[in-house]
């Protein structure tokens, strides 16, 4: 009999590669289940305009002719030694392209995560608190304002006024090149501010509806009634008693909401012309590109799943109850 | 638990979200009425707003306020019909999952997960990408991959009501799994499935946006993602030609957030509902 903590990490861990090999499974299909020439499909629109016969022998070399079984365990030995195919287009192996561009993608999508998610639960359980009163109304109105905006729009209107109109910031790119050492980090920061600011933005206005909602909701419970009874200070009532109950569930929403800013992190990229995932599935798109969107789908999910996986294993060490009720 | 018969009074808050919804309705249907002029007509390129156009033309000659009047039929037919299909998919799912539980549930669930954690954009630009670009293609992309957070929101609320003393008087009666299931868990939690369905249409619209803007749009069907996209490729933007890329933005800002708020529910204390 395993005790109740290890159970849970069983599970998630067993969920979690069930889910992984799903994603590969769903990869492999998807080039070949969806209209058009799987050929094509997996080298990418440019593949064959040089030769028409080519097809058949590159359909021979890619090992298309094949059984499907035969197929897909080709594809997870190409995956197992870290080939994701050849971009025609770019003249490079796929990893290559996304090495160059994973970091970046990363730098930008890390930094918003934290500052949103510290935005988000700092006004929002401010607002919830004071629920009714005039910065609660101002700063829901205005978290409302950015869910409902398209992360494009965000990113275009602060590049359009601190760079274009008040000159700021720069217009793109990641680094104004040729600089060093503590220089250069002060320069990246420079650049990737803006990003950040919109992304952020984003983030942080579906989370603090939601934590506003549940503080709130935590507010009309009966220890909350008793705290103030017993005569707790209200700050004391808000740290101790309401943001303990709220935070739990608040690291769950952070972590699935990863999905949500990596798809933002993509479009706010596109905008600052930094030279990130986004970019390159931007180009990809433009080219038709598949094997290059396939890569960055395949990527970005592995990344999204494995920090999924890694705060859910924080919280079931942040969380005592976890072990007793699973 | 007695559901109160008549009209229930509106809270402010959804009516002007219903009014700015119907504002974008009589915009849709009147379009041929309302656009000056005809959006596919050519005319002088990169025009600013002046008394003729007043919010200029594009990079071919369109009239923008025209194409915009246009845009909004093609944006709140995707954004309607995806949000259907999501809000189906996902309500029939949690009934099922919460009413049968088990296997059922375990299925939906785990399957749930793993579409909640897959990054939705990169899927659907994959999706969009290998099928031709067309407005019903996006309205599946979005449909088949939206339904998670309504199956969940709705199983929760299923799993309380079967076990309400109503369920089990209904089925001591003789009720069969689907007479129950129609006559008294779907007409119980039909009140989230409209919230959820509102919030499912907001949802597909931004999503609808960003693949537009990506330039996987219908380039048959102008929406107001495309029109952004457009003027974001063809030099619009870097123009600062603010008459091209702001008005269709705005449109999605104002549309998103009429369907936001007549979800919102009014504020009250919950704890006063429960029996």
């Amino acid at each position: 009999m395993v005790s109740g903590r290890k159970a849970y990490f069983l599970g998630k861990t067993i969920r979690y590669a069930f889910t992984f090999s799903l994603i590969l499974s769903l990869n492999f299909a998807l080039p070949r289940m969806m209209p058009g020439d799987p050929i094509v499909n997996l080298l990418g629109e440019e593949a064959l305009h040089n030769d028409p016969r080519m097809k058949e022998l590159l359909r021979a070399e890619h090992g298309l002719d094949k059984p499907l079984h035969i197929q897909y365990l080709n594809y997870l030995r190409s995956l197992a030694g870290i080939d994701l195919g050849y971009s025609i287009h770019k003249n490079l192996s796929v990893v290559e392209l996304i090495t160059d561009s994973l970091g970046w993608t990363l730098l930008l999508v890390f930094p918003s995560v934290i500052i949103g998610s510290t935005l988000a639960l700092l006004f929002g359980s401010l607002s919830g608190f004071k629920s009714k009163s005039l910065a609660d109304f101002l700063l829901t109105a205005g978290a409302l304002l950015f869910y409902t905006c398209p992360p494009f729009l965000l990113a275009m209107l602060l590049l359009s006024t601190f760079s274009f109109h008040l000159g700021l910031f720069p217009l793109g790119n990641l680094t104004t090149g040729g600089k060093v050492g503590i220089d250069y980090a002060l320069d990246v920061a420079w650049h990737l501010f803006l990003p950040v600011a919109a992304l952020s933005l984003l983030g942080a206005s579906y989370k603090f509806l939601v934590v506003r909602n549940s503080v709130t909701q935590i507010l009309d419970e009966q220890f909350i009634v008793a705290a103030r009874a017993k005569g707790l200070k209200e700050t004391r009532i808000l740290t101790r008693h309401v943001i303990r109950n709220v935070l739990p569930p608040f690291i769950s929403m952070v972590a699935i909401s990863l999905g949500f800013m990596v798809s933002g992190a993509l479009i706010v990229e596109i905008v600052f012309s930094l030279n990130g995932m986004g970019t390159l599935i931007y180009d990809a798109v433009v080219a038709r590109d598949y094997p290059v969107m396939q890569g960055c789908f395949l990527v970005l999910t592995v990344c999204v799943l494995a920090a999924n996986f890694a705060a859910d294993m924080l919280y079931a060490i942040a969380d005592p109850r976890i072990g007793g009720w699973r | 638990m007695k559901a109160k018969k008549g009209p229930v009074p509106l809270s402010r808050i959804k009516l002007i979200g219903l009014s700015i919804l119907s504002l974008f309705l009589v915009m849709a249907i009147f379009a041929p009425i309302i656009a000056p002029n005809d959006p596919r007509e050519t005319r002088t390129p990169y025009q600013p707003p002046s008394q003729e156009h007043y919010l200029g033309t594009n990079d071919i000659g369109q009239d923008i306020l025209s194409e915009l009047i246009y845009a909004s039929r093609v944006s709140l037919t995707i954004g309607f019909l995806a949000g259907l299909i999501s809000v189906t998919i996902g309500a029939t799912l949690g009934i099922l999952a919460g009413y049968y539980r088990g296997g059922m549930e375990e299925l939906v669930m785990a399957t749930s997960d793993v579409v909640l954690l897959v990054p939705g954009l990169p899927l659907m630009i994959i999706l969009a990408a290998y099928l031709s670009p067309s407005m019903w293609n996006i309205v599946l992309a979005v449909g088949l991959l939206w339904w998670c957070s309504t199956a969940r929101v709705v199983h929760s609320r299923v799993l309380q009501l079967r076990e309400m003393p109503f369920v089990e008087a209904a089925r001591s009666l003789g009720g069969g799994d689907g007479y129950i299931m129609l006559n008294h868990i779907l007409i119980n939690t039909k009140e989230i499935i409209y919230a959820k369905f509102a919030l499912a249409v907001a949802s597909a619209m931004l999503t609808e946006a960003s693949l537009s803007f990506l330039g996987l749009g219908d380039p048959l069907n102008i929406s107001w993602g495309e029109m952004i996209h457009f003027a974001f490729s063809r030099g619009g933007f870097a123009n600062d030609m603010w008459w091209w890329y702001l008005p269709p933005g705005l449109m999605i800002c104002a549309c998103v957030l009429g369907f936001v708020m007549i979800s919102m529910e009014p504020e009250r204390s919950q704890k006063a509902l429960e029996p």
